[in-house]
């Protein structure tokens, strides 16, 4: 080994995901030039839009150390709940608001346990998952609902402006929302000591309960305009959408994105990369015509694989 | 003396349940249920103890699921595809699903990676490799053929204690399936080993301070993967009895399985602050879950608040350990106080 070669590595190591992506991208776009065509692009992003929101809430959440299991349920939850108050025939404004509020509500039950009870985030959120899909089915059963007659909803998923789909409008306005609240607002500092040490930030004066707590509203919430989005996209909302595996894409995304599961260290801009990294490989794999299982196998080794490099760097 | 009074615990309250559904639901105290009951709910509880071991090391194993799904359909490929006895499949099954855990072990071990993500991302590769190599898919006609090797069938055999024994006139027993006596083994072994050996000691010493364990001697990284493995056999276990309860296997067997092995072994009082547990509580805690599922069924309780009940039920498990934790800090603390 020349003296040289671990300096390259150490100094790359921070950029290996961003790298690793023009990597992809590269491949992709020489065995199959139409991955490259706008068209695709924009599809990449509308395809990763949610599974972005929730990873994008969620990563503060990761950050103070904790987790949050119940984003599928909660997705489900909400777009049942928007259907009945636009069955019942309010406006727009007050079906979204209402849809959200489920969500965050949530959010609020599971971070009150885990923060001022001090219950272990995964087994609450466990809990809550089963919890949370049982009140989604207790209301709404396991059929379709089809959403009918609501172009302002049916906007939210389907529509455009400029030729961009909505949704990643919603995506991008989430993130430059939750990236300004990481950089510009104590927050992102309270969220970063909690991570670090949560004693010396309680006694150095942080609220972190009431934080913390509002931290799982904030994933709950993003889980919520997901599934808003989800159940405007294809014109139903149903409890069995958001099914097993959706936190884990999210989780997966998050801690790509460089952000410890112990908690401290995390950037919400790296998460979006994550996604981004995630959303490419999919596509990519897709466009070439690569079987499930192998794009399942391929998806463990990465995410292994990368966070084994990271915490060598 | 710890593990006892969690122990004791979600043994009363796994009474009390009993006694709460002999007595409200319809059939629910009849031979044929606790048949269903038993042979619904080995397997998992199976798979209840092999996931206490990653827990006692403060670790987590997700990929569970995913690893019962493998074993599953080597299983089945030997039997079906390649026509081999099932005396050779089993055991092929069973060392598949070791190695996976094993693995899990070596990612933990020597990628330093958290337990969380390492069995997340075989999670992921396990059951990509499940239709990589799904005999179903490889030979559509397969698709619909059951199992039918004697090896592999017998284990869902139901024997009549009752009669047997002659009690059978005294009081009508349920058929005890084997899955249960496999089960019962499994405890009895995996117990044996975790309270009577030093591998068992390790586990504790490594789940409450790994540091502490390194610098007293202990080998951390052979116990855990050693950990891991055990999680492995036992999903490896659980997928053999499954598929023979099934008759069958499909790419998706044990889907989100994980989840129930956590929650059983979490209400069993196996802490996830690492270090404190046993086995026995798992396997109550399972059965306790399968008492409240086909009881609030027999109770004509619609099968969604059955879901929204098994996570008030986890909460309650939790917090009680939460209670206790505190207890013990606070004793702990006036101890030293004493001392001082």
């Amino acid at each position: 080994m020349s003296a040289l070669s671990p300096n390259i590595a150490t100094r790359l190591a921070p950029h290996a995901l961003p790298l690793a992506i023009a990597a992809f991208v590269v491949v992709f776009s020489i065995i199959e030039p139409a991955f490259l065509k706008p068209d695709n692009l924009v599809g990449i992003v509308r395809q990763v839009a949610m599974v972005g929101i929730m990873a994008t809430c969620m990563t503060f959440v990761i950050m103070t150390g904790g987790i949050d299991l119940s984003v599928g349920p909660v997705l489900a939850l909400s777009g049942v709940v928007a259907f009945f108050v636009m069955e019942a025939g309010y406006p727009l404004p007050i079906v979204l608001a209402v849809g959200l509020a489920s969500g965050v509500a949530v959010g609020m039950v599971s971070g009150a346990m885990i923060a001022f009870f001090g219950l272990p985030p995964i087994i609450v959120t466990l809990a809550m998952l089963s919890i949370v899909r049982g009140s989604a089915l207790l209301l709404g059963g396991p059929d379709l609902h089809s959403i009918r007659d609501q172009p302002g909803y049916t906007f939210i998923g389907t529509g455009s402006i400029a030729g961009i789909p909505f949704s990643i409008y919603l995506f991008i306005a989430v993130s430059l929302l939750v990236i300004f609240l990481q950089k510009m607002t104590p927050i992102g500092i309270c969220v970063a000591a909690i991570g670090e040490n949560e004693r010396a930030a309680f006694l150095s004066g942080h609220r972190t309960r009431t934080t913390k707590m509002w931290l799982y509203a904030l994933s709950s919430f993003g889980a919520a305009l997901a599934g808003i989005i989800q159940s405007s996209q294809v014109h139903t909302a149903s409890a069995t959408y958001g099914e097993f595996g959706t936190e884990l894409d999210a989780i997966a995304s998050v801690v790509l994105g460089g952000t410890s599961l112990m908690g401290g260290n995390g950037s919400v801009a790296r998460t979006i990369v994550g996604v981004m990294f995630l959303g490419i490989m999919s596509n990519g794999m897709n466009i070439l015509n690569v079987s499930i299982d192998i794009q399942l196998i391929a998806k463990g080794a990465i995410i292994a694989l990368a966070l084994a490099l990271a915490e060598r760097g | 003396m710890r593990v006892q009074s969690a122990f004791i615990a979600v043994v009363l309250f796994f009474l009390a349940v009993l006694a709460f559904f002999c007595a409200f639901a319809p059939n629910f105290a009849t031979a044929s249920n606790f048949e269903d009951l038993m042979a619904g709910f080995s397997f998992i509880a199976i798979l209840a103890i092999g996931e206490s071991f990653p827990i006692l090391l403060r670790g987590i194993d997700l990929s569970v699921g995913a690893v019962l799904a493998l074993a599953g359909m080597v299983a089945f490929d030997m039997t079906l595809m390649f026509d081999l006895p099932g005396y050779l499949a089993i055991p092929a099954a069973l060392i598949v699903a070791t190695l996976c855990g094993a693995l899990n072990g070596v990612l933990i071990v020597k990628l330093r990676l958290q337990p969380f993500i390492a069995t997340l991302s075989t999670l992921a590769a396990y059951r990509g490799l499940v239709y990589a190599i799904s005999g179903r898919q490889l030979v559509p006609e397969l698709a619909t053929t059951p199992l039918s090797d004697p090896w592999i069938m017998g284990l869902d055999t139901y024997f009549d204690i009752g009669s047997a024994t002659g009690l059978s006139s005294f009081i009508e027993l349920p058929w005890f399936p084997l899955s249960f006596f496999i089960m019962i083994a499994t405890l009895v072994v995996f117990g044996v080993l975790l309270s009577r050996t030093r591998f068992g000691r390790d586990i504790f010493t490594v789940g409450g301070n790994a540091e502490a364990a390194r610098l007293a001697g202990i080998n951390v990284g052979r116990t855990i993967i050693i950990a891991y493995a055990i999680c492995g056999f036992c999903a490896g276990l659980a997928a053999l009895l499954m598929i023979a309860r099934l008759s069958t296997t499909t790419e998706s067997l044990g889907l989100g399985m994980e989840m129930s092995a956590i929650a059983a072994a979490v209400i069993g009082g196996v802490s996830l602050s690492g270090g404190i547990g046993g086995l026995s509580g798992p396997v109550i805690g399972t059965f306790l879950l399968g008492m409240v599922l086909i009881g609030l069924t027999l109770l004509g309780i619609s099968q969604f608040v059955q879901q929204i009940l098994t996570g008030v039920i986890l909460l309650i498990a939790v917090g009680h350990d939460r209670f206790l934790a505190i207890r013990r800090q606070k004793r702990l603390a006036a101890n030293l106080a004493e001392e001082a």
